[in-house]
């Protein structure tokens, strides 16, 4: 039961992926990258990371990809014109390719899966258990990446407000 | 997987850990669920009807049926035997595909919003840890279907009632998530039943969440109205500015689809909002299912209230008001609560 949902999901991920590319229509794209969100989610849901489900769909399939969408929705429905193609694009894209295999096999190649050592399905990607770590064990990073994000958000307002001469 | 479905209620003959008898209760409290929703959903089309013709002070509908309570049946009907018409030019799947996102988010919301039916009886599909947060990724996914609704229809009022509304909606999703996170502070929990259960001693008497939680009820009340883009945040569907918004372009059976997902979502809204500031199902002499009823409609009533009384806002206003006035009031209120709440252990 557990891997035909992974099966599935995992197959609607990456034909959500390749769909992201193939598509001349913007908004195809879109729906492609929403649906490898989603799949993502399940993914998540599969491994008991419960909060991180639920955080997956709201922030990214909800929030993200709406602005994607609002974004290409407001510059009208142009389609991807087809662009000239590079010289050897083919052989390099052969070679980048291969290269990309041969770093995911080397570095992924040797993990081997465990379940983890004695914890409780029912309670491991809980908001609390979630919560816990945040706030102590990565309270430092987490605390630095919120003021990262109001860096970057200062900054968008700044670069995108009226500039009087 | 099997943390979600996790069930830790009553457990009548171990019929709940029975893997069969598991599958049997879920499947049995869908389909009550769908129907009694349903029946619902029509009836409040019918309740806001007959209520905006009182406040007009016109008789609303009366003919169909005694009182005119046949009356959403008879709609459906219509709606269901007219001829579906598509205008030229749609983006064929996105147009087909909006008002099924519609329809599938509305009723996907119910899956964790549970409902006392009688003493120590509920009704409900899951009861998950992260509770609420589902009931947020759903209506997350609503956003899709406006926005594709008005993109794909190929007219230009469409687009721009799409645009509104994914403008607002993700603006008001802020005030709406932050105005909960008080009530998750002082209960310690995701869970809408453990929300519901969580009463307020004060002296003998048992208060309601809503005693110690105003402000977020205040807000939530707001930016629910936002969420359902109802009158007066209805921007969206302005009909003097925009025809019919993301929804010009359907028809027949399409168009209900909306229609019905839209007044399902104001269901859920006011049953979620029972549950959490009201205490849900809880109540004196009353058995819970008539509480709960009582409850629903009270906010039912308010949102209908509300859509014949106030003027729509002009869109700036609406931003003004979701971004400077009810995300710092949310913010604020969550900061108060955490601090009063450490303070007093």
């Amino acid at each position: 039961m557990i891997s035909a949902i992974f099966l599935a999901a995992a197959l609607i991920a990456l034909g959500g992926a390749v769909g992201i590319v193939l598509f001349r229509n913007p908004i195809a794209s879109v729906l492609s990258l929403v649906m490898v969100m989603l799949a993502l989610s399940v993914l998540f849901l599969l491994l008991s990371a419960q909060f991180i489900f639920a955080v997956q769909v709201i922030v990214y399939a909800g929030a993200v990809m709406v602005l994607f969408l609002f974004v290409i929705a407001l510059l009208g429905p142009i389609r991807e014109l087809p662009t000239r193609r590079l010289p050897r694009q083919g052989f390099l894209a052969v070679i980048v390719a291969g290269g990309f295999a041969v770093l995911l096999v080397s570095m992924l190649g040797n993990l081997r899966y465990h379940a983890p050592a004695n914890a409780d399905l029912s309670v491991f990607g809980s908001v609390q258990n979630i919560a816990f770590g945040l706030f102590t064990t990565y309270l430092y990073p987490f605390e630095l990446t919120s003021l990262l994000l109001l860096v970057a958000a200062v900054g968008a307002i700044y670069l995108s407000r009226e500039r009087r001469s | 997987m099997s943390a979600l479905l996790a069930y830790n209620g009553p457990n009548p003959g171990g019929l709940y850990t029975d893997p069969v008898g598991h599958w049997v209760i879920v499947v049995v409290a869908m389909l009550v669920l769908l129907l009694v929703l349903v029946t619902v959903t029509a009836y409040v089309v019918f309740l806001e009807r007959v209520l905006i013709g009182r406040f007009q002070r016109r008789p609303g509908p009366n003919r169909v049926g005694p009182y005119g309570l046949l009356q959403s049946a008879v709609d459906g009907v219509k709606l269901l035997t007219k001829e579906s018409f598509m205008p030229s030019g749609v983006d064929r799947f996105t147009y087909l595909l909006a008002p099924a996102i519609a329809v599938l988010a509305a009723l996907l919301t119910w899956s964790v919003v549970p409902f006392g039916i009688w003493y120590g009886f509920y009704n409900w599909i899951a009861n998950v840890n992260i509770g609420i947060l589902v009931i947020f990724a759903i209506s997350a996914m609503n956003v899709y279907a406006i926005m594709l609704g008005g993109y794909s229809s190929n007219s230009k009022y469409s687009l721009l009632g799409g645009l509104r509304s994914a403008a607002q909606l993700i603006s008001y999703e802020m005030a709406l998530g932050l105005s909960l996170v008080p009530t998750f502070i002082i209960v310690g929990s995701l869970r809408l039943v453990d929300i519901a259960n969580y009463a307020v001693h004060v002296g003998p008497l048992q208060l309601p969440l809503l005693v110690l939680t105003p402000i977020g009820f205040v807000i939530y009340l707001l930016a629910a109205v936002a969420e359902t883009n109802r009158a007066p945040f209805d921007l969206p569907e302005a009909e003097q500015e925009l025809v019919g918004g993301f929804h010009t372009e359907y028809s027949g059976f399409k168009f209900a689809m909306f229609y019905l997902a839209e007044y399902m979502n104001i269901v859920s809204v006011s049953a979620v909002a029972s549950i959490l500031f009201l205490g849900g199902w809880q109540g004196p002499l009353l058995p819970p299912v008539f509480w709960f009823l009582l409850k629903v409609l009270l906010f039912l009533f308010f949102y209908i209230w509300i859509r014949s009384t106030l003027p729509r806002l002009r869109y700036d206003s609406l931003m003004k008001l979701g971004w400077k006035l009810l995300l710092p009031l949310a913010i604020a209120n969550v900061i108060v609560t955490a601090l009063v709440v450490v303070w007093t252990g």
